[in-house]
């Protein structure tokens, strides 16, 4: 299994040294994320997440197949991690590094079996037609925080994607393109997020959004995901050193309190969107005025 | 670096009258990195920078800011070491690249022994003897004629910054490189620094604000490419908050 490359000795003493005098190498509070970044793409479903210098792109898209057969009133929903040889020299296609396996892992956890995403409403003729929805994570560039960044990108996209309507006549179903009925936005029922805690010193000291260095060094991290309802979707922890239940109370309000930031911003960010796709609004629409050049044509 | 700098694509011709002109002892042009002679007159970029002339040395060569780090001998860098073996230890330059080798006797007064025990990803100032495409590029901590460290050896202690390969040059060139940012903190601050070409720079201020302030200032000069002014303000800001 590839590995990331190992940090060194006086890195790792720099850290811990820093970290007793309640010092980050970025200067953040302990319970500060990084500057978060939001765009959308052209197409409904892109979402692009930079998180310091971690950037995640995730893509949704969709496709028309038979569900499957122990689950007739199901659509197909799927996360798809990939880390790209360009976010760090030590990813390789098809060989997963621990990391991905971890992400995978969490994301599935997170989104898929929390029931982020209404299946039911992705079935067409139960039993015969449902879409299959794909999420692709492609991790562009890799400076700690990947879990958290890519839940990001996943629910943004997804709150962003519109899938094609779809006329259904007795056993017949048509799909209809973009052009003769407007796009229908996903059933999303709740909207868990990813909050991650570095723990460094036996569980006495934890960090929030921790970059690559620091997540090198630390003794383990709590993953917690939950919605701004409070709702807890899940906990996990790697690493070795025992966490006390009562810490994990504490995170789990500060988790909360991160998560509402987090949802917020990304309602205001598919706002914006909104509004730039919907320029002129309804009016725009309405007009049979074609667009014509400022300049007269000579002659 | 020149005054007047000219910017040079891949593939652009440099014109002769931008180039030195060989006169007295030295008849032939000295072409660096990121030039390429075309017989019979011709010279060529391979890639984009900015074209640096030393009419002392007649030479001329591209000046650019590369991604990864590429072992020339001669120059000083920052290595991590991995294994050790019979004979020498395994380091990397860069991560994710081939080992160089630093032999054990390479270091101020060692023997067979008393040789140095460094443990996995300990840091080395080093020196690049050998870099071939062929053989793994070797490494020491001793200037051969005079068998001292020179400043070479175990690092102990400071922190690790990552620069970009093109203000490695820069800081290692001196007052050519234009950076006088280390010189103005110095004239309050002491601190330890050791630059290495592979695009590390160990910081060592004693305590970790002063390590951290000056570090972070090194990089903000990488990045924003700040002018002299510009870094002796920064200097200034620096000691302040110290």
């Amino acid at each position: 299994m590839p590995q990331e490359a190992q940090i060194s000795v006086n890195e790792r003493a720099f850290i811990q040294d820093a970290l007793k005098e309640q010092l980050r190498l970025d200067g953040r509070a302990f319970d500060a994320f990084r500057p978060l970044e939001l765009t959308f793409g052209d197409e409904y479903g892109v979402a692009d997440v930079q998180l310091g210098k971690t950037r995640v792109i995730a893509r949704i898209s969709v496709d028309v197949t038979t569900p499957l057969p122990e689950r007739k009133f199901d659509g197909v929903f799927q996360i798809i991690t990939e880390f790209s040889p360009m976010a760090s020299p030590a990813f390789e296609v098809g060989r997963p590094t621990n990391a991905e396996v971890v992400l995978s892992r969490i994301l599935e956890k997170a989104i898929r079996r929390s029931n982020a995403l209404d299946t039911e409403s992705l079935c067409i003729i139960a039993g015969l037609k449902c879409f299959a929805l794909r999420a692709d994570v492609h991790v562009i560039d890799h400076d700690g925080g990947l879990i958290d960044a890519s839940c990001i990108a996943v629910m943004a996209a997804l709150q962003h994607f519109r899938r094609p309507d779809v006329l259904v006549e007795g056993e017949k179903a048509t799909v209809l393109s973009i052009r003769e009925r407007d796009p229908i936005p996903l059933s999303i029922l709740h909207q868990p997020l990813c909050v991650t805690f570095s723990y460094f010193e036996e569980g006495e000291l934890f960090l929030v959004d921790s970059n690559l260095a620091e997540e090198q060094v630390r003794d383990g991290e709590v993953i917690i995901t939950m919605n701004r309802h409070g709702e807890v979707c899940q906990i996990a922890k790697y690493g070795g050193a025992p966490v006390e239940p009562y810490a994990l109370f504490n995170l789990t309000s500060l988790a909360l309190q991160k998560v509402k930031e987090m949802s917020k911003f990304i309602q205001e960010r598919l706002d914006e969107d909104a509004k730039r796709r919907n320029a002129g609004g309804l009016l725009a629409e309405l007009s049979a005025e074609n667009d014509r050049p400022f300049d007269r044509p000579v002659g | 670096m020149a005054v007047d700098t000219m910017i040079v694509l891949p593939g652009d011709e440099v014109p002769q009258d931008a180039l030195p002109t060989p006169t007295g002892k030295k008849k032939q042009l000295t072409l660096g990195p990121g030039l390429r002679h075309i017989p019979p007159s011709t010279v060529a970029s391979t890639i984009v920078g900015a074209l640096v002339t030393d009419d002392k040395k007649v030479a001329a060569w591209i000046e650019s800011n590369s991604g990864r780090y590429l072992p020339t001998a001669g120059d000083l860098v920052i290595a991590t070491v991995q294994t050790s073996t019979a004979e020498a230890f395994n380091c990397t330059l860069t991560p994710h690249t081939p080992y160089a080798t630093l032999p054990h006797l390479a270091f101020e007064g060692a023997t067979k022994k008393t040789r140095p025990q460094l443990a996995p990803n300990s840091l080395v100032y080093a020196r690049v003897v050998t870099a071939t495409k062929d053989f793994a590029p070797e490494l020491t901590c001793v200037d051969p004629s005079t068998g001292k460290s020179e400043g070479l050896g175990p690092i102990k202690g400071g922190m690790v910054f990552k620069i970009s390969l093109g203000m490695a040059r820069r800081m290692l060139a001196g007052s050519k490189g234009g950076v006088v940012l280390l010189e103005a903190l110095g004239e309050k601050l002491g601190f330890e620094i050791a630059v290495g070409r592979n695009g590390a720079v160990v910081v060592d201020g004693g305590k970790v604000k002063s390590t951290l302030a000056i570090g972070k200032a090194i990089q903000e000069v990488d990045e924003q490419a700040l002018g002299e002014k510009a870094q002796k303000k920064l200097a200034e800001r620096v000691l302040k908050s110290v």
